[in-house]
């Protein structure tokens, strides 16, 4: 499937560094349609930086990234990210409006009965559970085809999981692509098509789940 | 157009959530107007009379004799000194009450100070001593005043027996000299004894030089009179506004609570952008560091504008209810808001700054407060006084702002002083704008 599958984001030696520390060394990384990757390693590994990266959210000191033709990046980030004070629907029509999605009410609407968010309570007011699906609903609002989610059940109670990895699979099965990162073996070994392991800034590892189940283990 | 529609979209999300927080928002307006209240307070205490301590070292008793006329030296002294509080201390007692700064200035009446005011041949010395700085040189204003009173009130004394000697010489009657008791002759009657001797020469050459005496002696005493009575300042109060009603306090209201509230406004909203994880979300590509600042000063001028216009009509109604004098100039409100939207979106582009710098919400707005005092306070400082202060000030909105809501509220002819403060303003939000589009990477990328 990869050797036909559109590269949807890549990265051309890029890395990160933070006056003399280097956060990310110079990495390449491809992301084709249909692929669920995992991004694991140590806290401090490089993760966040990485997929902070990839989302544009931080400039790279060295190297490229580039988004194939219209091919659009969703962002999960590790905390949840909207505005308190409004709700959910206000959350989603903003966002909406700033991504330029047309009828926003409309999109708001969708991703509010698709996640099963209460609309007009203020988000603040949410369980961690449905703040992190809020988070995931305003990064799929433009539709995107890549979806870069960091640690995305991290915070979650299992049932809130199983409907993470649902919306995750559901995004992959429609010909997106999904870059996550996780601390947890079991997760990985079940959603990943790919895994990609930092340690300290630099790739450690990139191969299937089977191979890295067998370097995980190896001394 | 993009930029304008994201900055409209952000700064509509900041008023709702505003709303959402009303004690935030009451807070943020009250804060600043107990401030300008209390700096209010002090500044029209400015005028309190500051403490002055005296040292007798001449051991002046309480009334003493000057050419035979009993005066009350140190009664005239406190008497005089109406614009200091007077307080009689040993010389020990006022050398530490001025190191430690009780009081601001030390008059030492020296040695021999009477001696010399009795003799009217060396003029006497008083002695003064104070503190650097600060009220020093209004303190020495003072004491001049206060020797000018006694002075003053010494001359007069004087002259008013000059006066009586003149009138008795001129007129005749009875004196005192010495503790005895004596009649004087007088020119007049001196003249009518003179009359019964017409066939005398001698008394008609007398007579003549009775008539230049008593010509000169007139002319002495009008002239007496008039220097015991030099030209006198007429006051008149209840003429004007009470300092609380002032234009100047009204500027200062305007600009210290907008000043506050804008800075820890803009600081505060900026951060929480950061606090709430969004600031990433927008820093890629959602919306522009233009767009973000734009927002930001917008939501700051938006705030000072209502705030602004609150205090201008809560003053007014003061000024109409009460029939404080001269009114409220309704007139020039539009003027007065126009400072404002200026003003604050200086200090909108400040708060961007100082938000985007801190590393969450809290220590933006104490950040904000820490730099609004400053600003405030070294734009009270009068230029004249401290020129660096002056310099410095100038680089801050404060100071622009105070003197065109002054000036546009109540100057005659205003146009002199709000146009080039207005550019002022203009150019602080330009030059503050840039380094705080500069510094917003900081915010966006966590």
């Amino acid at each position: 499937m990869s050797s036909v599958a559109e590269v949807l984001l890549s990265a051309r030696s890029v890395s990160r560094r933070y006056g003399r520390l280097a956060a990310l060394a110079p990495l390449d990384l491809e992301l084709r349609s249909g692929e669920s990757v995992a991004l694991v390693g140590p806290n401090g590994a490089g993760k966040s930086t990485l997929l902070s990266l990839l989302a544009g959210s931080l400039r790279a000191s060295e190297g490229r990234i580039s988004v194939t033709g219209a091919a659009k990046v969703g962002w999960l980030p590790q905390r949840p990210a909207h505005y308190g004070r409004l709700s959910a629907r206000e959350n989603l029509v903003l966002f909406a409006r700033l991504e330029n999605v047309g009828d926003p009410e409309r999109r708001a609407a969708e991703l509010l009965e698709r996640f099963s968010l209460p609309g007009d309570r203020p988000s603040a007011q949410l369980s961690v559970g449905n703040r992190q699906r809020l988070s995931l609903a305003i990064a799929l609002l433009g539709d995107p085809n890549v979806l870069l989610l960091d640690e995305p059940t991290a915070s979650l109670d299992p049932k809130q999981r199983a409907l993470m990895w649902q919306e995750t699979e559901r995004h992959v099965s429609e010909g997106g692509a999904v870059l996550f990162s996780s601390q947890n073996p079991e997760e990985v070994e079940r959603h990943a098509t790919r895994v990609i392991a930092l340690d300290s800034g630099k790739l450690a590892f990139s191969g299937g789940p089977g191979e890295y189940a067998v370097w995980e283990r190896e001394p | 157009m993009r930029t304008l529609r994201a900055a409209a979209l952000l700064t509509r999300k900041d008023l709702v959530s505003l709303r959402r927080a009303p004690l935030v928002v009451i807070l943020l307006a009250c804060y600043p107007l107990l401030i300008a209240g209390l700096v209010g307070l002090v500044a029209g205490y400015a005028n309190a009379r500051p403490r002055v301590a005296v040292v007798d070292l001449d051991h002046i008793r309480h009334t003493t004799k000057i050419a035979g006329h009993t005066y009350n030296i140190k009664g005239a002294i406190d008497e005089v000194a109406k614009n200091v509080r007077i307080s009689w201390m040993s010389k020990a007692e006022a050398e530490q009450a001025l190191r430690t700064g009780k009081v601001v200035g030390v008059i030492t009446i020296p040695p021999g100070f009477l001696t010399d005011l009795k003799s009217i041949i060396r003029s006497p010395t008083l002695e003064f001593e104070t503190a650097r700085g600060g009220i020093s040189p209004r303190v020495t204003q003072q004491m001049q005043a206060l020797v000018y009173n006694l002075n003053r009130k010494l001359q007069e004394s004087y002259l008013k027996d000059a006066i009586r000697y003149i009138s008795l010489i001129r007129h005749g009657g009875r004196a005192s000299f010495l503790g005895s008791d004596y009649d004087v002759l007088g020119i007049d009657k001196a003249r009518a004894l003179l009359l019964k001797e017409k066939r005398n020469p001698s008394a008609a050459e007398v007579t003549r030089f009775l008539d230049t005496a008593e010509a000169a002696l007139r002319a002495s005493q009008i002239s007496a009179r008039a220097v015991a009575q030099p030209i006198k300042l007429a006051i008149e109060t209840n003429k004007g506004r009470s300092w609380l009603f002032s234009a100047q306090m009204q500027a200062y209201a305007l600009a210290l609570t907008i000043s506050i509230l804008g800075l820890a406004l803009a600081a505060a909203v900026t951060a929480s952008e950061r606090d709430e994880n969004v600031a990433c979300l927008l820093g890629r590509g959602l919306v522009s560091k233009l767009s973000l600042l734009g927002a930001k000063v917008a939501l700051a001028t938006i705030i000072s504008l209502m705030v602004g216009t609150g205090i201008l009509l809560a003053f007014g109604a003061i000024v109409e209810i009460g029939g404080i004098t001269g009114g409220q100039p309704w007139g020039r409100v539009p003027l007065v808001l126009v400072g404002v939207t200026l003003f604050g979106a200086a200090l909108g582009a400040i708060g961007t700054l100082i938000g985007a710098l801190a590393r969450e919400g809290r220590s933006a707005t104490l950040g904000a407060l820490l730099v609004a005092l400053p600003i405030v306070l070294l734009g009270l400082v009068p230029r004249e006084i401290v020129p660096p202060a002056g310099v410095v000030s100038d680089f801050f909105p404060f100071s622009h702002g105070e003197r065109f809501f002054g000036s546009a509220l109540y100057d005659l002819h205003p146009w002199a002083t709000v146009a080039p403060e207005a550019l002022w303003l203009l150019g602080l939000l330009a030059f503050w704008g840039a380094v705080a589009r500069f510094v917003l990477p900081r915010l966006t990328e966590g």
